[in-house]
């Protein structure tokens, strides 16, 4: 007995906490008399299910289920105090919700794209192209970011002919520790770090095809050097201010003046560098391995195969050494090309999921005008206009946005993503064309089952809709026939005219919750 | 009377369950079957197209009772010139709900 009175008096706590939930979405002013009502309601509901005694587990869903429906009765009150959200639930079925409900998504999709570190980094990438001849040299069997030219070796190729390269480069990464020498143009500060330095030669970025932003011309008064930042380093470290250019820092205990800042596309090249130290000699004093780069020439170019070129060098001495070169750049499409076929690749499968006429027209007495005609046509058209950027953006999000995954899968993400969502998108947008009126555009509504299925070769069975300005009725055919075999308009004549004498109030009111009908 | 023409007929229901007497929305509820998602909100459309109003009743009377005090509902002059017409065109009407089944309170 116990038990079902405390199981009773539970139950009746979540009652009332589901009528106080869904009193929060009734607006304030009506907030406390809507509480009243509901809870007095209730009250009955629960003496009507208990009689004298305690609720079963049946009355106690009926009494849930009443609740529930509180939630129902609240967002009708939220949403007729709301005129922007009767105003737009009184576009139901237009074209011009159509186009705003794609606009808006449209500009979601490019908000996230702007938004999302993986996306804004890739599309940072798009202008500044690393040269597609430029290739990273390492000993054969290595692979990954770890250094294995040694300033030796490097300046025994160096001192060469070569056969396959216009231009060789060096680099080396070393930590420096660096401390801010009070020089900062707008006296600006930051505490003390270490960072990535890359001593490299003075070709690496010619080598690389890549231009220094807010490049200063090269002082050499008092020996001082120049170091170019990476960008992401100069973001992290300085905030990405321009004035940065010109500070004078202490690395690795001599002075340097920041000379600008290189483009990310150059960090493609390993080392995590925070700044690259550009000097005459790069192998002078240096004992520790680094990287090789070089820009391939016209006979070099032959050779590569699959992103790679194998070279075998002299070494120090005499000995030889096998190399493998792999562009730093991959010949990887361009997101653009990606959908560009994504999408070839989707209109091209359209046709097997889904009819791509529009319906048949039938002659209208009428006669629809051009001006109709052009209306009808250029809706689809904006449809079609709206939903590629969009899709663009969506495939960039999904394929970029998730970093975890890898630069490698997203190619395979991005393709997949633009040709699924390109093809259903294309799907929506001529089925949606197909249930809107030819005359208003409006969707049409109230379906009704005409017909019997088991009947199909005696009658024709199917569905009907009708447009709610009154100008046509749809016919869809449930089973296509060779005498029925796609769906067809019937354009009414002014004599049904009656029955849609006030629809736009009718339409009105259908908005706020289909309480009246024609 | 355009008003009048294009009531569905789950709004001519409620208000011939109200011209009937189940004068609150439970008993509403009880008397058409209909759930109380769709009750209350179309309460609410007809009190909001003057074809029905609403008064709480006395404390005292509810508290002579020993319970809470319930909202009533009332046809208007409107309403009942509405629910007139909708007779007409839903003839079932009154025979699924027959006038005065409910006492009225």
């Amino acid at each position: 007995m116990r038990l079902t009175l405390r199981s009773d008096w539970a139950n009746r706590q979540l009652q009332l906490g589901l009528l106080h939930m869904a009193s929060f979405l009734v607006p304030r002013q009506e907030r406390a008399e809507w509480r009243r009502e509901w809870r007095s309601e209730l009250w009955h509901v629960r003496q009507a299910c208990s009689g004298s005694g305690a609720l079963g587990s049946r009355d106690d869903q009926r009494a849930n289920g009443f609740c529930l429906g509180a939630f129902e009765d609240a967002l009708w009150l939220r949403r007729s105090g709301k005129p922007h959200v009767v105003w737009f639930a009184r576009m139901e079925g237009t074209p011009a919700r159509c186009l705003l409900v794609m606009a808006g998504m449209l500009a979601a999709s490019y908000a996230v794209a702007v938004l999302l570190p993986g996306v804004r980094a890739e599309r940072s990438l798009w202008p500044s192209k690393v040269n597609p001849n430029a290739v990273l040299i390492q000993q054969a069997g290595y692979s990954g970011s770890m250094p294995t030219v040694t300033p030796d070796e490097f300046r025994a190729w160096n001192e060469r002919r070569q056969k396959y390269f216009d231009s060789l480069a060096y680099y080396r990464v070393a930590q420096e520790q660096e401390s801010a020498s009070g020089g900062s143009p707008d006296g600006a500060s930051h505490a003390a770090s270490t960072w990535s330095v890359a001593h490299s030669s003075e070709n690496l970025f010619e080598s690389l095809g890549l231009t220094v932003q807010f490049a200063e011309p090269r002082s050499q008064a008092g020996g001082s050097y120049d170091v170019w930042l990476s960008e992401s380093a100069w973001k992290r470290l300085f905030g990405a201010d321009p004035h940065v250019v010109g500070t004078e820092v202490r690395l690795g205990g001599r002075s340097v003046r920041i000379a600008g800042v290189a483009p990310d596309a150059a960090l493609r090249l390993p080392g995590a560098v925070d700044a690259w130290l550009l000097e005459q000699d790069a192998t002078r004093e240096a004992k520790s391995a680094g990287y090789a780069v070089g820009r391939l020439n016209a006979e070099g170019q032959g050779e590569l195969w699959s992103s790679c070129i194998r070279i075998t060098a002299d070494g120090p001495g005499d000995s030889k050494q096998d190399l493998m070169g792999v562009l730093v750049e991959s010949s990887r499409p361009g997101t653009g090309a990606l959908y560009g076929f994504a999408a070839l690749l989707a209109l091209l499968s359209l046709p097997a999921i889904t009819a791509v006429s529009l319906g048949e027209y039938s002659a209208n007495p009428q006669k629809t005008s051009w001006g109709r005609k052009l209306y009808r046509w250029s809706f689809l058209a904006a449809k079609v206009a709206l939903l590629t950027p969009m899709v663009y953006f969506a495939a960039l999000d999904l394929a970029y946005g998730f970093t975890s995954f890898g630069r490698d899968h997203a190619i395979e993400i991005q393709l997949a993503a633009s040709f699924s969502m390109c093809l259903f998108g294309m799907r929506w947008v001529l089925k949606d064309q197909r249930r809107r009126c030819p005359v208003c555009l409006r969707c049409v509504a109230h379906p009704a089952q005409v017909g019997q299925a088991s009947r199909t070769f005696l009658a024709w069975n199917g569905t009907e809709m009708m447009c709610m300005g009154g100008h046509t009725l749809l016919h869809v055919p449930s089973l296509p026939t060779s005498w029925f075999s796609s769906q067809r308009w019937l354009y009414l004549d002014p004599s049904w005219a009656f029955l849609f004498a006030s629809s736009a109030t009718t339409m009105d009111h259908e908005a706020i919750g289909g309480f009246f009908s024609t | 009377m355009a008003l009048e023409a294009r009531l569905t007929h789950t709004a001519a229901l409620i208000l011939q369950a109200l011209d009937a007497g189940y004068v609150y929305g439970f008993s509403i509820m009880e008397t058409t079957g209909l759930p109380s998602g769709t009750v209350y909100p179309a309460l609410r459309r007809l009190e909001q197209n003057d074809l029905i109003r609403s008064q709480w009743e006395k404390q005292s009377t509810a508290d002579e009772e020993q319970r809470p005090a319930r909202k009533y509902y009332k046809l208007t002059a409107a309403g009942t010139t509405t629910l007139e017409a909708s007779r007409r065109r839903y003839p079932l009407l009154e025979r699924l709900i027959p006038s005065g089944e409910a006492k009225t309170i």
